[in-house]
């Protein structure tokens, strides 16, 4: 019994025009909150689009202070893709030429490539305080940023001399997207990541060549370079997803979210044939779960009282609801809601120092409850919501996967499927 | 993803229906494509304002004379009274005091400064007994400089036949500076936001209002306080030394945000789970039963329930949607309560009784939604979305919202 | 603005569309005393309800060599007098698969021969300078179309007459001619404000009245016989077009679309009605359908584009013979001395033409009347700059570098809509930047502007003059704001209520036939908040 469909006879194509002014973006915004000096959603999104198709001079450069956290979409009761608009808008006017700052920060993997490789001599470095003062003063990185550290062995190396020739025994495989932050800064997360797959009885697979999701790219408006990485990320997609038959699977929401949502309405990058079967581990893991394929077993001794941030990408995903009922799984933890508020990083907007107050002032809600909630510790799926919370509060950041991991009882769990 | 029911809508009724259920230990979902039209709320519910143009004294009474196609005569007369004790109990369990009697209507004073009967009013505005009575002489009505969205000349002009000698100030602080230069911001969420930063800027403003009221019995302000914070108007009223009387803005509207948070709020510590921003995309139908549902966000992960309520509201909330010549029901293909003839949806006067505004899905006598003729077992429709009555000229669509879906979560629970 | 009632003026005028004002203007620069009267505001008749289209004279070309000419001439004068109303846009004139390509090289001779310049385009060319034209084009010719904004550019013809001397009055309706023997002498007038009738004398009466010419001339005792043709019009949500695009054949049915301002317009029908409908207006279905249906063939998008309201206008043709669509009438300028035509004197008729040849009309209008008062005193209409228009020294820069200039958007929407008057509004108090209509960017010290200084009487008349209301929300949000400023400024807070009643009864009416989709989900939003929330009745409040 499928519902009928009717032919449309002059219905808006044009999704601003769906807008009907009900004015709710405006309550949402995070930005608006603390910087008046932004526009605000609706006269940013619906409203200015329709006056910049009149005269592209209405476009206005404080659009940039839109941190692309797509709370006002996810208010919107008519769909209106606010951010979308807000971001094409900058991609399609902008007169202003991203900075060297913005390039440094916007090029995460290739960065990340340089200062993994020196870690020992970078990471020293741009924690000294005089060092931070010149990133401050010459490329208005905010001082009061600690970057985070890069390890010394990439996630990639450590793989390929330790865990790739293991995949090979499961039957069931997967291909994993680890993203610059698990590559490049905190290689544990994917080993973590393996951990748990591998106790799941799936095999887990590196793609061919990832490249950074681009969202720093976008954000800082190089969008030539993040749409070839787009282009060469479908295809990588595709060789797994198309040709092997093989999911893949991340454990970076602004990533994976990029990926589905970002590519076909910013870039212009049609990714249909890999969107539905590119997710996060742990929505991959709790369908597992839900349909009765998979059964976790926990360690009996693993007490921890533990608060879950929503990460915008993850309120706009919908998704969180897979992380906390994994979470929820563990008998011994004491599960605190947060209510969803922005941390105000947005990537590298908060590195930025013309935003740094901006930055703070929309985490302040977050951090307030974050500090009052007497947890062990936090768990998200963002990587720049651990930073910002990190450098915010007293309070650790553990991602879900790694707590699962540490609260899995491997043996136990591997027993089950061998049977 | 498994639940005992799930509530497509996350509105007035979809959360009182998801309370209710979650209160009686069902483990339930709400599906809400945005923000809702709580977000538009005035400050009170209508249960019957008005009946053929009349205003009306007692609802009860004067619910019985409506047609037999009203939901509320499919709810039952007897059921509506009792239901009408229960709805303010509650929302009251939500954080929320509501006041007003169903047999007897109270007046709150519009924006054009003209008293309308109603049924329920929140404790942030002023209930007044009598339409003809205002029971001060001199006010004085204060505005915040550039704040747009509250007309002073329109109250001071309604309250003239009261012959209440009235006075208009407006006053800035500094801390609405920012938000002022803002040439589209100065919107009543935004002042609200600056009170709930803290008890500095409401002292401030409080010593600013007794300053200001002096010499007069009353003060007239716009219903700009508590946003995220619940306790800003308690605060405010203990501050100023004479009664004070909020006035509603243009919306969004600040008490009605807040409404939205806390009912949310308790309907997810009783363990219901609210997905906002999510849309149901399809139905899979079973022998005349739903028995899942698809949405956007959760794709081939469906969300499984054994009752489904609809409560998507009306042709603002896409709960009902009109083409070029016909109307449909999005979600579920549902069947439309409505004329089919599209040259008789509309009426040329504005202020008429538009007929678009009674339409709605249709359902049998126990709100079971019909498809393709029969009804669906499992499927209750409840709040606007209902066709039957012209809730904005009768003045009765809280009341619609509220006991349609009382009543529906009851037949779930028997 | 009650003058002294027993002066007689040179010239009274009735009538505020474009070509009373443009009279008025005329006459006033040429040292006439001059009172206009209008029953209701500026630019209420066709003037306001037609495409607002820049003629090229194209559209006539093939069809009425005289017409044509005169356009392009006028055309020329208004880019020059009056560039704050026009938008030089450039049009289209394609040729379509079911349309005959020969028909073009006919098309760009007859322009050649009345002035008009033309390009032939190649189609792929024609795609890529106008990309939501119809793909399926054949042939494209480039013609020097533009866009007009009749409000504005009557609204400057009456402020620079008033500037010359002229009198002003709108709300003031002609209810019969003061004769004395074989001679108009003045008007008797009632006054819809303060409901009292009055009497104004002049030496000549000018019926300027468009369509509702025919009935002034009665009440003059003599006759015209004006041929009424409505025209329906849709609007859409926003600019889809760049250039004007029309259709390579005799002129015919929605045929035309012109980008203006923020939104986009298809035109028009063609249908005879009764002289008894002219005041009663309304788009039916059958019109909405025929107007998407032609204009999908002009632009695709069109089928998928939000449409904001419908609008018929009549056009003010004098009846020359039976032609049933009324197309083939010339829309020459008729210009009636009725001492000649009936043997009274003082009363002329200026009416036909159009909105592009207003000021010629104008031109022959007072040129008579000087005439008649043996006044020796050249036209300078088309070299002097309407009010708005002239070469400012100080050009109005708007900031757009800084981060945020805080006002951006409204201070350009006011340079947009009232060129270098804008520097009336924008006057730095950053209190009046603040958005009243945010869908067109209207600013507190534009709509103050606007009250003070644009004869503004009501809601619906602020909307003329400013483009409040005229957005996407159609006054959803904003009628209620401008209403109370309106209310400060006239302290007549039970008027300013029903004003506001009026307005959006005025705002439906428009959009009564294209309200589904989103139209009908923003309609109930509409009324929740004016009808629920306000309590608002539509009249008596």
């Amino acid at each position: 019994m499928k519902k009928e469909i009717f032919e449309p006879f002059n219905s808006s194509d044009n999704n601003f025009e769906q807008c009907v002014k009900c004015t709710i973006c405006t309550v949402y915004c995070p930005v608006l909150e603390v910087n008046p000096d932004y526009p605000g959603p609706k006269q940013s999104g619906p409203d200015g689009e329709r006056l910049r198709l009149k005269d592209p001079n209405f476009f206005d450069e404080s659009l940039k202070l839109c941190l692309n956290c797509k709370r006002c979409e996810v208010a919107c009761p008519h769909g209106v893709k606010i951010g979308d608009i807000i971001q094409l808008a900058r991609i399609k006017y902008s007169k202003k030429k991203p900075k060297v700052r913005d390039m440094i920060l916007a090029n995460t993997d290739i960065v990340g490539t340089m200062a993994s490789t020196f870690a020992p001599i970078v990471n020293p470095i741009v924690a000294l305080k005089p060092v931070r003062l010149i990133m401050d003063g010459v490329l208005k990185i905010d001082h009061h940023r600690i970057f985070p550290k890069y390890a010394g062995m990439r996630f990639e190396t450590w793989y390929r001399r330790y865990a790739a020739s293991k995949q090979n025994d499961f039957k069931k495989h997967v291909s994993y997207f680890h993203g610059c932050y698990v590559n490049y800064n905190f290689p544990k997360q994917g080993k973590d990541l393996i951990k748990i797959m591998n106790a799941a009885g799936y095999g887990v697979h590196l793609l061919e060549k990832e490249k950074c999701c681009g969202v720093a790219l976008i954000s800082n408006n190089l969008i030539k370079q993040a749409t070839k990485q787009a282009r060469h990320n479908v295809e990588a997609f595709k060789k797994s997803i198309v040709d092997k038959n093989m999911p893949v699977i991340s454990t970076s929401s602004t990533c994976i979210f990029t990926i589905r949502d970002e590519y076909p309405h910013l870039l212009g990058v049609k990714n249909d044939e890999i969107r539905d079967k590119s997710e996060l581990a742990t929505r991959f893991l709790f369908r597992l779960i839900d349909s009765g394929k998979l059964k976790l077993v926990f360690k009996k001794d693993y007490r921890k009282r533990i608060a879950y941030h929503t990460p915008c990408h993850m309120e706009k995903l919908g998704w969180s609801i897979y992380s906390t009922a994994l979470l929820k799984m563990i008998p011994g933890i004491d599960f605190v809601s947060l209510e969803s508020r922005c941390c105000g990083i947005a990537g590298t907007y908060g590195f930025k120092k013309e935003n740094y107050k901006t930055s703070q002032g929309v985490g302040k809600p977050l951090f307030d409850q974050i500090e009052s909630s007497d947890v062990d510790f936090v768990a998200t799926d963002c990587e720049t919501c651990k930073w910002q919370i990190e450098m915010s509060t007293a309070k650790k950041v553990e991602h879900p996967i790694s707590i699962l991991a540490e609260a899995l009882d491997v043996e136990a769990t591997v027993k089950l499927w061998q049977k | 993803m498994k639940f005992d029911n799930i509530i497509i809508g996350g509105g007035l009724s979809g959360l009182t229906c998801g309370i209710k259920l979650a209160e009686q230990g069902k483990k339930c979902a709400i599906v809400s494509s945005g923000q809702s039209a709580i977000h538009f709320f005035s400050g009170s519910f209508d249960l019957l304002g008005k009946l053929n143009g009349q205003e009306v004294k007692n609802p009860l009474e004067a619910i019985k004379t409506l047609p037999d196609a009203h939901p509320y005569q499919r709810v039952g007369i007897k059921n509506i009274a009792r239901l009408a004790v229960e709805a303010p109990q509650l929302l009251d369990r939500a954080g929320l005091q509501f006041s007003g009697k169903s047999d007897q209507n109270h007046f709150v004073l519009t924006p054009m400064g003209i008293m309308k009967p109603t049924w329920l009013t929140i404790d942030d505005f002023t209930r007044f007994e009598q339409n003809d009575v205002f029971p001060w002489k001199k006010a004085v009505i204060l505005n915040f400089s550039g704040f747009l969205d509250f007309h002073t000349l329109f109250v001071q002009d309604g309250l003239k036949k009261y012959d209440v000698d009235v006075q208009i100030k407006n006053f800035a602080m500094k801390e609405f500076e920012a938000i002022r230069r803002n040439p589209s911001e100065m919107r009543s969420t935004n002042i609200a936001k600056v009170f709930d930063q803290g008890e500095d800027v409401l002292n401030e403003f409080a010593q600013k209002v007794n300053q200001l009221s002096e010499g007069f019995e009353v003060v007239i302000l716009p219903a700009v306080f508590g946003l995220f914070t619940k306790n800003v108007v308690t605060d405010l009223k203990s501050m100023i030394n004479k009664p004070l009387v909020l006035i509603p803005a243009i919306p969004p509207s600040v008490p009605g945000i807040r409404s939205q948070i806390l009912l949310r709020k308790r309907f997810e510590e009783l363990g219901g789970t609210y997905f906002l921003g999510d849309i149901v995309e399809e139905g899979t139908f079973k022998n005349n039963r739903l028995v899942a549902v698809q949405t956007n966000n959760h794709g081939n992960i469906k969300l499984e329930a054994d009752q489904f309520v609809l409560a998507s509201g009306s042709f603002y909330s896409k709960g009902i949607v009109a083409t070029r010549d016909k109307l449909y029901e999005p979600i579920l293909g549902l069947d439309i309560d409505g004329d089919i003839d599209s040259e008789k949806w509309l009426d040329e006067k504005f202020f008429n009784d538009q007929p678009y505004m009674h339409y709605g899905v249709k359902t049998d006598s126990g709100f079971r939604a019909l498809k393709n003729g029969k009804p669906i077992e499992n499927l209750f429709a409840a709040g606007s979305v209902l066709g039957g009555a012209n809730a904005l000229k009768e003045g009765s669509g809280a009341g619609i919202s509220l006991l349609t879906s009382l009543h529906v979560a009851e037949q779930i629970l028997k | 603005m009650n003058k002294n009632i027993s002066k007689e003026y040179d010239v009274i005028i009735i009538g505020g569309g474009v070509t009373g004002a443009g009279t008025a203007r005329d006459c006033a620069m040429r040292g006439l005393s001059v009172l206009l009267v209008e029953r209701h505001d500026f630019a209420t008749g066709a003037t306001g309800r037609n495409h607002g289209l820049l003629h090229s004279g194209a559209r006539y070309a093939v069809t009425d060599h005289e017409s044509a000419a005169e356009c392009i001439k006028e055309n020329m004068i208004l880019r020059r007098i009056a560039n704050h109303c026009v938008e030089e846009n450039d049009g289209l004139f394609i040729t379509l698969p079911e349309d005959d390509i020969a028909f073009q090289s006919q098309f760009v001779d007859a322009c050649k021969t009345a002035g008009i310049g033309t390009e032939i385009l190649d189609p792929d060319f024609a795609r890529r300078i106008e990309p939501s034209v119809n793909p399926d084009l054949i042939g494209a010719v480039k013609v020097p179309d533009g866009s007009v904004d009749p409000f504005r550019l009557t609204m400057s013809n009456a402020l620079d007459a008033r500037i010359h001397g002229a009198v002003l009055l709108t709300q003031h309706e002609v209810k019969g001619i003061v004769k004395e023997q074989d001679r108009a002498i003045g008007v008797e007038l009632f006054n819809h404000e303060t409901k009292q009738n009055v009497n104004y004398y002049g030496k000549i009466i000018v019926n300027a009245g468009g369509i509702w010419g025919h009935h002034i001339a009665k009440l003059a005792g003599v006759n015209i016989n004006m041929f009424p043709a409505k025209g329906s019009l849709l609007i859409f949500g926003h600019r889809v077009n760049k250039m004007v695009i029309n259709r390579c054949r005799k002129p015919s049915n929605a045929d035309i679309l012109v980008p203006g301002d923020t939104i986009c317009l298809i035109g028009t029908t063609s249908e005879r009605i009764p002289y008894d409908q002219i005041d009663n207006m309304f788009v039916s279905r059958q019109d909405v359908d025929v107007l998407i249906r032609e204009g999908v063939k002009l632009s695709p998008t069109l089928a998928t584009t939000r449409i904001l309201r419908a609008y018929a206008g009549v056009r003010p043709l004098v009846a020359a013979d039976n032609d049933p669509s009324g197309r083939s009438i010339s829309r020459g300028i008729v210009l009636l001395d009725h001492q000649e035509r009936d043997g009274l004197s003082g009363f002329i008729t200026i009416t036909g033409g159009k909105l592009m040849t207003y000021r010629l009309m104008a031109e022959e209008a007072t040129d008579l009347i000087c005439k008649k008062l043996a006044v020796d005193k050249q036209c300078e209409t088309a070299e002097k700059s309407l009010p708005g228009a002239e070469k400012s020294e100080h050009p109005l820069s708007i900031a757009t570098e800084k981060v945020y200039t805080g006002a951006n958007i409204s201070q350009k929407s006011a340079k947009d809509r009232h060129g270098t008057l804008a520097k009336n509004i924008l006057n730095g108090d950053d209190y009046e930047d603040s958005l009243v209509c945010e869908c067109e960017g209207v600013s507190i010290a534009e709509v103050k502007y606007a009250i003070n200084e644009l004869h503004v009487n009501n809601l619906i008349d602020l909307r003329r003059r400013t483009r409040v209301g005229m957005g996407t929300c159609q006054g959803e949000l904003c009628a209620c704001r401008a209403a109370g400023l309106l209310c400060e400024s006239f302290e007549k807070p039970g008027k300013a209520k029903d004003d506001l009643a009026n307005f959006l009864q005025e705002r439906w009416k428009g959009m009564l036939p294209i309200t589904w989709g989103e139209g009908i989900n923003e309609i109930q939003f509409t009324s929740w908040i004016y009808e629920g929330i306000y309590g608002l009745k539509p009249d008596n409040n």
